[in-house]
């Protein structure tokens, strides 16, 4: 049932990451581990450095210190590609849905990793990729739309196209940047049961989100950024309760955010 | 001492290069419009100034007619190309394409009614005389340097002084920020593209007087307007004008070495060393990607 | 009147394969060259040249001709890997002139300005052979070979690499390599058109390889339709018979053509990026490519 294969080592390891823009240290050395089949919600102001600790793990900004691994095998310095190819699968807040292609194109083109011009595998490989395309498409809803255009969807189609690309991607480590923002309830129970399914396959999922209820409903473990730093981690009760951390997250503090380092992507 | 000699031609060829690299780099900053056209109003505008010239118009009428030239074409390009275009899909493709198209058909109408190949304009500013031995130094030379310099120097204030200046680089740092100004986005986009081809036409003029027209310059044109541009960095005028400094300086250079139509193959290898090793250029503001 | 349909038949066929491979990498890859040519001529140095010293075995030319321009193509891909379309298209007008320059002053590879002359005839395995069929059945396996990997996985790779590349990139795909193959593939499909073309014509120069080619192809492609699979073919169609059906407008000199056909062909491409940018055969709901 859980893909932790006896093993202690989470999936996701990193540590002492760190990365500056000029003088601004948007991300100054975190240490975080992910572990099979739970979702841990990163959460904190404007700011802190969560999408860009996103960057750094899958390797779209290089990191100025520290290290991170995917099951025991560093990862520092790879391509966004090698990274993913190693099993961790990233969406964007921004979504990046392939505008021009169905959306079962979509979805089929997050099952095909070689850049050749036929992917390996044959015709047998070929019928398991469309049916993880097919089962991905189910399971988020979408399998009605499957021929209408990404650009033609309505707003919480195209997060859960967002999201059916990771499912159809198998990967074992997502990294989510606030995958539920902007649905409605109903929406946002369909998504919490797809990740729920997910980690009880042993899926570790690292969720980037602001709206507290989501992370409240969802989440096993927080960890609370500020200025680049994890300042708090633990159960969700705990973390939720804090009115310290609460002061921090609602800017009671007289600090200017560091929203510029939050916008690289 | 043909190291000199290279090098005085260089900042001739230089100084055209800084100017209408600039032209370009200003409208491309403020629009965001590839204007594959550029070299299409830079070769208007040198042509307007032949015509006048063998229609023995005076000078003054003749930069007239060549700056006029180039500043209408380049307000017609933006209203009844352009616009449109924005209006419905506005693409990088669908912009260039039909930049391209104009200077096709410009290029040959050209061809048809003004002859082909080399024109030039004889004039006794070009005629070098021996500064030091072996070295020939044409007024022209004076004029160009001093020409780019002080439409450089206009151009400054402009941008820094004036509320449309202001709004312009305000706009090439961020297009959101003219609904705010208060200035119409079109009336900038107008006075970019004006201002921009404007500057092409002097540089155009000096050609006509030393190396000569084509009717196909335009493709050298805007090679060049496009390196500069890249090699001084996306978004900086002064980068965009030193790099064309540059960039005309080290293709005389070049000829210490090789032959002459090897020389148009430094800005290339230039620009192709820029987009492999420093895509964002010497002064880039946002990086090429 | 046999001859000259058969020579029609010939251009367009070599004229398809070329709009044909540059509509892959312009309407699926998104990769703006206007330096086609210059791997067209490539091809058809390499096939000439097969032809004056080896055999001039058809097969043989292509095959070089096609190693040859795939190989050189890395010209091209390279600074598609490092920037986006805007800047890549000034490298590639770069590349179109400084090519020029060099097949005009490599003597002994392409003949300098005065070109490669005398290729002999083709044949097959030794058999005396007509372009004709052998263009055709060149163009009909390119057309093919398009179609599949543009349908296929490759074709969504290098859809989704250009609609979101960063996206395509977290999902694992090798974008370098993808836009690498792209180019490969559409280069050494010009350097096979090459080939054929110094076969057909027995002749090659440099005067054939220039920007007004390369704008050319590009013209055949956008009218027709870009990332369509009949648009280039349309295109290829229509902007060859230009030349014949403005022979019949009596008050046109004939020095002038070649110039009035630029302007028709100029102003064809403005106007339709205004009023119909997806071309005549492209459907305009399938949205257009994007940068």
């Amino acid at each position: 049932m859980s893909a932790a294969r006896g093993s202690n080592e989470a999936p996701l390891r990193c540590e002492g990451l760190a990365r500056s823009f000029g003088g601004l240290q948007a991300v100054a050395g975190v240490s975080l581990a992910l572990p099979a089949g739970q979702v841990t919600a990163l959460v904190g102001p404007n700011g802190a450095g969560k999408t860009t600790l996103f960057n750094l793990i899958t390797g779209n900004l290089r990191a100025d210190a520290g290290t991170a691994w995917v099951r025991g095998q560093p990862i520092t310095g790879l391509k966004p590609w090698q990274v993913a190819r190693l099993g961790v699968a990233r969406s964007f807040q921004d979504l990046r849905l392939f505008t021009h292609m169905t959306v079962r194109d979509n979805v089929l083109a997050a099952t095909e990793r070689s850049a050749w011009f036929w992917q390996p595998g044959g015709t047998a490989g070929r019928k398991r990729r469309l049916a993880a395309a097919e089962a991905a498409l189910e399971a988020t809803g979408l399998a009605s739309l499957a021929d209408a255009r990404a650009i033609d969807l309505a707003y919480a189609e195209r997060k859960f196209l967002s999201l059916a690309r990771i499912l159809a991607a198998e990967a074992e480590i997502w990294l989510l940047d606030e995958p539920a923002s902007g649905l409605d309830l109903a929406s946002r129970m369909r998504f919490a049961d797809l990740l729920r399914s997910a980690t009880r396959r042993g899926v570790a999922i690292c969720l980037i989100e602001h709206n507290l209820d989501v992370v409240a409903e969802l989440s096993d473990r927080i960890a609370f950024l500020d200025q680049g730093r994890v300042i708090a981690e633990g159960d969700p009760q705990s973390i939720l309760r804090d009115p310290a951390l609460a002061a921090i997250y609602f800017g009671d503090r007289h600090e200017p955010a560091s929203a510029a380092a939050e916008t690289e992507a | 001492m043909l190291f000199l000699q290279l090098l005085i031609n260089g900042l001739q060829t230089g100084a055209i290069y800084a100017l209408t690299a600039a032209g370009f780099a200003l409208i491309f900053g403020a629009t965001r419009i590839f204007h594959f056209a550029h070299g299409t109003a830079f070769t208007l505008a040198g042509y307007a100034f032949l015509f006048a010239w063998r229609a023995d118009w005076p000078g003054w009428a003749g930069v007239l007619v060549a700056v006029a030239a180039a500043t209408l074409f380049g307000m017609a390009m933006e209203r009844f190309v352009y616009r449109p275009i924005q209006r419905h899909e506005g693409s990088f493709f669908t912009v260039f394409v039909a930049a391209f198209g104009v200077g096709i058909v410009v290029q040959n109408l050209i061809g048809l009614f003004a002859g082909r190949g080399l024109a030039t304009v004889d004039t006794p500013l070009s005629f070098g005389t021996e500064v030091l031995p072996e070295i020939f130094v044409a007024p022209i030379l004076w004029i160009a340097i001093g020409t780019a310099a002080v439409l450089f120097a206009a151009l400054t204030v402009f941008l820094t002084r004036s509320h449309a200046g202001v709004a312009l680089r305000a706009l090439a740092q961020n297009p959101d920020l003219i609904r705010t100004y208060g200035l119409s986005a079109n009336g900038l986009s107008v006075l970019a593209f004006a201002i921009g081809s404007a500057l092409a036409a002097p540089a155009a003029i000096i050609t006509a007087m030393t190396s000569g027209l084509n009717e196909a310059i335009g493709h050298q044109v805007m090679l060049i307007s496009i390196a500069a541009t890249i090699v001084g960095g996306i978004g900086s005028l002064r980068g965009a004008a030193l790099a064309g400094l540059m960039l005309g300086v080290a293709e005389s250079l070049a000829l210490q070495f090789v032959d002459t139509q090897w020389a148009e193959a430094v800005s290339f290898l230039v620009l192709f060393a820029f987009i492999l090793f420093r895509p964002s250029g010497i002064f880039g503001v946002a990086a090429a990607r | 009147m046999i001859a000259y349909l058969s020579n029609l038949a010939t251009q367009v066929a070599i004229f398809g394969i070329l709009a044909a491979t540059l509509n892959f990498i312009l309407g699926y890859a998104g990769i703006f060259s206007i330096a086609h040519a210059v791997f067209f001529g490539l091809g058809a140095y390499a096939g000439a040249q097969i032809a004056l010293l080896l055999v001039p075995d058809v097969v043989l030319a292509c095959i070089v001709a096609a190693a040859i321009a795939g190989g050189l193509s890395l010209c091209l891909a390279l600074p598609a890997l490092r920037v986006r379309g805007e800047y890549f298209v000034a490298a590639s007008l770069g590349l179109q002139m400084v090519a020029v320059t060099l097949f005009s002053e490599l003597k002994p590879l392409t003949g300098g300005i005065g070109g490669l002359v005398g290729i002999p005839l083709p044949t097959l395995f030794g058999v005396p052979v007509g372009v004709l069929p052998v263009a055709l059945a060149a163009l009909a396996l390119i057309l093919l070979a398009t179609a599949l990997l543009a349908r296929g996985s490759f074709g969504r790779t290098l859809t989704a690499i250009r609609d979101a590349e960063s996206a395509a990139e977290a999902l694992g795909k090798n974008v370098a390599a993808a836009k690498t193959l792209a180019v490969g593939f559409a280069c050494a499909g010009a350097g096979v058109a090459g080939a054929l073309y110094a076969l057909h014509t027995s002749f090659v120069n440099v005067e054939s390889f220039t920007m007004d080619y390369s704008v050319l192809m590009m013209a055949m492609v956008i009218i027709g339709g870009t990332g369509t699979l009949w648009g280039p073919l349309i295109g290829t169609v229509l902007l060859l018979s230009l030349p014949a059906a403005l022979a019949f407008l009596p008050f046109l000199p004939a020095t002038e053509v070649g110039a009035v056909q630029q302007i028709i062909i100029g102003l064809a491409m403005t106007l339709l990026m205004i009023f119909r940018p997806a071309g005549l055969v492209g459907d305009l709901s399938r949205g257009q490519t994007t940068a």
